[in-house]
């Protein structure tokens, strides 16, 4: 038994992350994410099945219901203001870290901030959007394409809104300054997320709005 | 710990024998029953191909482990380190190869067996199964897909022996599956989608009876879902068609009031099991069975067997909730038996004195 | 976050319930998921000899004969009992199993002094046993689930089922999360907290194994949640996902739950398979046969588990037959290579048969027949004679109980020394594995012709004119005999804590960094490593293989 007596590696370096290469929470946030389009992927897979299946997309009374482009009931048709805020707010969160890898802290106070403005935003633009279609009878229990509809947007809008709760706690911490140029890992994992988040509303929004409207 | 080698290698001649013999055993209970329907005689053949590689790829195997384990025993003579082997490339290379040979074999054996047990012929016969929980019920439909017969009364297909039967498979609550363990062969009824196959009973088997079974768990009473399917010449099963037909146009006879005096015994269904076990009438006399049906849309009917197991009565089979009265001619003394008829685990004993 | 790992784990002094409940340390966490684990094992091995029991003897009245049909339970307890029996199982004994000996063991064999994170970690633990609980609370509820633990839709929907399925989703559903936060962990852990000279091609194949499992959950669990949650939209807010009535589809959720599921069947048996490439070296005293062939093979059988899906689903008349046969059959190609590399491993070695060693060779053994089994079922038309019947019920169980559990009881004795410092007596333990293997194959042999006779799964009675009532004692007996086998091993666990034979540090002559470290290991685990220089440094060390001056 000689395995404490050949060479020794010096304590301080057991336990040392290995250095170089992504940190730990950045790999864990991207492993997540890896995760999360698996369970979009579950969702879109039960959505395209049923539309593949269903005589007729949308089905007989839905038609027209989800409108992108100004109609003379929908003057302004809120779904695309809203994406084009979301949009937006990927590239203002984009900001902010580009600020906090140069070490200004203004920058990602402003950077985050408006696009935890534009987060919001979002919500309460899609919270009206689905008053609207409950008033006009698309609801989630009306039929395959109601329930397919808010299942898809509704977890969209939580990630949506957790991504908006990380971008609080980032700006609070941003404020208290504790973030620098060399130790920001938080705000490059919660970018990560929220430019996720958008994709994945680039894809909804392609999916449930332009493709059956574009025949 | 150490035998001596002629010790050792007798002992791996014993575990050799044991291992032969009980592999051999084996063997002979490991096959499935022998097919009624052409379909069936190819599932039989793929499986004894699939069976005999099996057995060769575990003799192979564990004979492997068994030598080693046996062989390369440590003795308190192994002070120094055996060979410290890391692994060999071409053996690698060997044992990946040759599997991809064999599974690619048996992929090509069971994809060709796989065509001729879906292959569909073009067939007059024509019947539907329709599934519900808990129960089966056997259309009969003509050549152009009309109903001609909607069998109501027994969970009982009879099919011509010798002809292609075309099965249409129709559920409209939860799945089940159409099993009948001598086709070798199942397909899941499932609602919302119109499955169907195609299946010959072999002509030599006309007059046998086999027995089916729900094989996708489809609630609480899924081990109660049996049926039977009676395979009969061509010519016995057009005239049973026939009769069926005939019969299903007679409007029913009212059901005959119980004369005064007679006896009426009480019985019910509830949970696909009847309220007593166990039931009392008087010899050489005719009684009544008052049947409550509480089932709600399950069918139930009381039946009476004699001891030998031949079907003295059947009464109507009716879905709950729902009563009936049944006449019962007069039956000698003895002992029978009563069960439902559509599901054969409701039974109990009739004693007749 | 990134600095969690160095943050020093709550120090000897303050032992106690109050720190097993707030520990982020990865090996006490590991013992609670072992401990958890076993608890959930002995459930759902009750509620098993529950369902032996029911079919000891047909429950139906014989012609002829008054007597009144013989039942231990109703129908309906029966499917509950079933559907927990293989929840629990799976859900709460396999898969966090093999998660805490990894939660125990990876870090140790990478020379890491935590998992990456901590904190993640004890929270991935503490959502088992409330899953457990809520799964559990069903049969307060008025029935816990009863559709199967594959839960097919329509039965599994409002219409037919009880609130004990809604109890059943939302717990498997936090199962699933404390999953795909353990494999998180997992992975940065494996990728990143490796000590210097551990390069990948030197890890452990135990590691390797909860590499691919890990990817395998994290790629393949998220898929069962939105399953379960588009499940739980069916069932309480009027959705038509799955339910063919209103436009939804049965066969959606069949190909979403196994697209899942077969994975997990990999998740369950991988983690094994590594325990057993461990042991298997360490008491032939040579290395593992073919360490590369054996990383590619399970990287293989990771990346296939996720093209076999619908091999579950050949009876049901909807899927693409020969493509799925095709890659079914293929998955044996790298099993088949991994079987020939174990094998070769114990060729010219020199065989000691401590219990660990001879839990690995059951394991080799019964595998062997999981494994050649399931072949029948990949070819086609023999699967539509098998599909559903006990053949599969025998299958299932000599790759998970055969396989997976004598690979869980294998690890069990080969570590215990290292948690404990205590070695398990070997008598018991050997009287355990006598006990266990014969208890296992009365049971599970017999249900393969009980399959071939016609015998459907989850019936809860049969007729005698079956001809099935033989086997189902024998399997009767069987399945009490296994659980007898669990007294052997609770009385040595018992009387080894309280005054087993101290183990040191290394018992079994070990090969991977475990080893180096005290029994049971200081809170960072190591004070010093050996030099790192193969995947066996502990060997190295121990016979001068490495060392001086470099």
């Amino acid at each position: 038994m000689t395995a404490g007596s050949t060479a020794i590696v010096a304590h301080a370096e057991v336990g040392h992350a290995r250095e170089g290469g992504i940190s730990n929470v950045i790999l864990g946030m991207l492993l997540f994410i890896t995760s999360e389009i698996m369970f979009f992927a579950g969702l879109f897979a039960a959505y395209f099945s049923l539309r593949a299946s269903a005589p007729a997309w949308p089905p007989a009374g839905f038609e027209g219901k989800l409108v992108w482009l100004p109609t003379a009931e929908h003057i302004i048709p809120v779904v695309t203001i809203a994406t084009i805020l979301l949009v937006t707010s990927s590239w203002t969160c984009q900001v902010g870290v580009w600020g906090i890898r140069r070490g200004d802290h203004t920058a990602l106070v402003r950077g985050i901030g408006v696009t935890v403005v534009l987060g919001s935003i979002f919500l309460l633009m899609q919270a009206y959007d689905y008053t609207v279609l409950y008033s006009e009878e698309v609801r989630l229990d009306a039929g395959v394409f109601g329930t397919t509809y808010y299942t898809l947007t509704g977890f969209h809008g939580a990630h949506v809104l957790g991504g908006v709760v990380m971008l609080s706690v980032v700006l609070y911490r941003a404020m208290a300054g504790q973030f620098t140029k060399d130790h920001h890992d938080m705000v490059e994992a919660t970018s990560i997320y929220w430019h996720f988040v958008d994709i994945v509303w680039i894809l909804l929004f392609s999916t449930l709005y332009i493709i059956p409207n574009v025949r | 710990m150490s035998l001596p080698r002629l010790t050792r290698s007798r002992l791996a001649v014993v575990v050799a024998l044991v291992a032969a013999g009980a592999l051999l055993s084996g063997c002979g209970v490991m096959q499935p029953p022998e097919a009624v329907t052409s379909q069936g005689s190819e599932v039989r053949s793929l499986y004894e191909f699939v069976f005999a590689i099996a057995v060769g790829v575990f003799v192979l195997v564990e004979g492997l482990i068994i030598f080693a384990v046996i062989r390369y025993r440590r003795k308190p003579t192994d002070t120094e380190l055996p060979p410290q082997i890391h692994g060999n490339n071409v053996l690698e290379i060997i044992w990946t190869v040759v599997p991809a040979i064999i599974v690619a074999v048996m992929f090509l054996f069971s994809y060709s067996a796989l065509q001729k047990v879906q292959a569909t012929t073009p067939t007059d016969i024509q019947i539907r199964a329709v599934a519900a929980q808990f129960q089966w019920q056997f259309d009969y439909l003509s050549a152009d897909g009309q109903t001609v017969l909607f069998q109501q009364l027994a969970p009982e297909m009879e099919v011509p022996a010798g002809k292609t039967v075309h099965l249409q498979l129709k559920a409209n609550d939860v799945i089940h599956a159409f099993y009948v363990p001598k086709f070798l062969f199942k397909r899941d009824v499932v609602p919302g989608v119109n499955n169907s196959f195609d299946f010959m009973v072999d002509a030599a088997d006309a007059g046998q009876t086999f027995s089916g079974q729900c094989a996708e768990l489809c609630g609480t009473y899924h081990g109660s879902m049996l049926f039977t399917v009676k395979a009969l010449s061509p010519a016995d099963y057009d005239s049973w068609l026939a009769a069926q037909i005939a019969k299903a146009r007679e409007t029913p006879p009212p059901a005959p009031s119980g004369g005064a005096g007679q006896v009426q015994l009480d019985i019910a269904a509830k949970d696909i099991q009847f309220s007593t076990a166990a039931l009392e009438a008087p010899a050489d006399k005719p009684f009544t069975i008052k049947f409550q049906n509480n089932d709600a849309s399950i069918t139930h009917n009381v039946a009476i067997k004699d001891s030998a197991g031949q079907e003295i009565f059947k009464g109507e089979i009716f879905a709950g909730v729902d009563v009936r009265v049944y006449p019962i001619p007069a039956l000698k003394t003895g002992a029978y038996v009563f069960e439902c008829s559509v599901h054969p685990n409701m039974t109990g004993s009739l004693t007749v004195k | 976050m990134a600095t969690t790992a160095l943050t020093p784990a709550a120090t000897g002094a303050r032992a106690g319930l109050y720190d097993w409940l707030t520990t982020t340390d990865h090996k006490k966490i590991g013992i609670l998921y072992l401990v958890n684990s076993l608890l959930m094992f002995f459930v759902g091995g009750v509620l098993a000899l529950v369902v032996r029991a029911q079919l000891a003897v047909p429950a139906l009245v014989h012609y002829g004969f008054a007597a009144p049909g013989f039942k231990i339970v109703d129908e309906a307890f029966y499917n509950q009992a079933f559907t927990i029996h293989a929840s629990l199982m799976l859900f709460l004994f396999i898969i966090p199993i093999l998660a805490g000996f990894g939660n125990y063991i990876v870090p140790l064999m990478i020379g890491a002094p935590d998992m990456a994170f901590p904190r993640i970690n004890a929270l991935s633990f503490w959502m088992l046993p409330l899953a457990g609980l809520l799964i559990m609370t069903g049969f307060l509820v008025g029935g816990a689930a009863a559709a199967g633990w594959t839960s097919y839709s329509p039965l599994a929907q409002a219409k037919y089922s009880g609130t004990g399925e809604d109890l059943w989703i939302v717990g498997v559903i936090l199962i699933g999360t404390s999953s795909i936060l353990g494999s998180i962990n997992f992975l940065v852990t494996i990728f990143k907290m490796r000590a210097p000279g551990m390069t990948m091609f030197r890890m452990p194949i135990m590691v390797w194994t909860m590499l691919v499992t890990s990817t395998l959950v994290l790629m393949a669990t998220p898929v069962l949640t939105s399953a379960l949650i588009m499940l739980f939209i069916d069932r309480n807010y009027g959705g038509h996902f799955f339910n063919p009535a209103t436009g939804g589809s049965a066969i959606l959720w069949q190909n979403v739950f196994w697209f899942y599921s077969h994975p997990a069947v990999y998740i369950m048996v991988l983690p094994a398979m590594g325990i057993v490439s461990e042991i298997l070296p360490v008491f032939s005293r040579k290395p593992l046969f073919g360490y590369k062939a054996f990383v590619f093979a399970t990287a293989a059988i990771g990346a296939l588990g996720f093209s076999v899906w619908a091999h579950h689903m050949f009876t049901t008349g909807q899927v693409a037959l020969g493509f799925f046969s095709f890659m079914t059959f293929l998955i044996a190609i790298p099993t088949g290579v991994k079987m020939f590399n174990w094998t070769a491993t114990m060729y010219r070695g020199q065989l000691s048969f401590a219990t660990p060693m001879l839990f690995a060779l059951g394991f080799l053994t019964m595998f062997l027949i999981g494994g050649i089994n399931g072949a029948f079922s990949a070819a086609v038309p023999v699967d539509f004679a098998l599909h559903d019947t006990y053949w599969v019920v025998a299958h299932l169980h000599y790759v998970l109980f055969g396989g997976s559990v004598f690979g869980v009881f294998a690890g069990i004795y080969y570590w215990f020394p290292k948690m404990f410092g205590r070695k398990l007596g070997e008598g018991l333990g050997k009287i355990q594995f006598v006990i266990m293997f014969i208890g296992f194959n009365l049971t599970f042999f017999p249900m393969h012709i009980l399959g071939l006779d016609g015998m459907p799964r989850r019936i809860a009675n049969y007729s005698p004119d079956a001809g099935w009532s033989d086997l189902n004692m024998l399997a009767t007996i069987g399945g009490f005999t296994i659980a007898m086998s669990m007294l052997p091993f609770l009385w040595n666990v018992f009387t080894t804590l309280r005054n087993g034979e101290p183990a040191g540090d290394d018992p079994w002559e070990g090969n991977t960094l475990e080893w180096a470290t005290s029994s049971p290991p200081p809170p960072y685990n190591f004070d010093r490593l050996p030099e790192i220089r193969s995947e066996r440094p502990v060997f190295d060390a121990r016979h001068g293989l490495v060392g001086g001056g470099h």
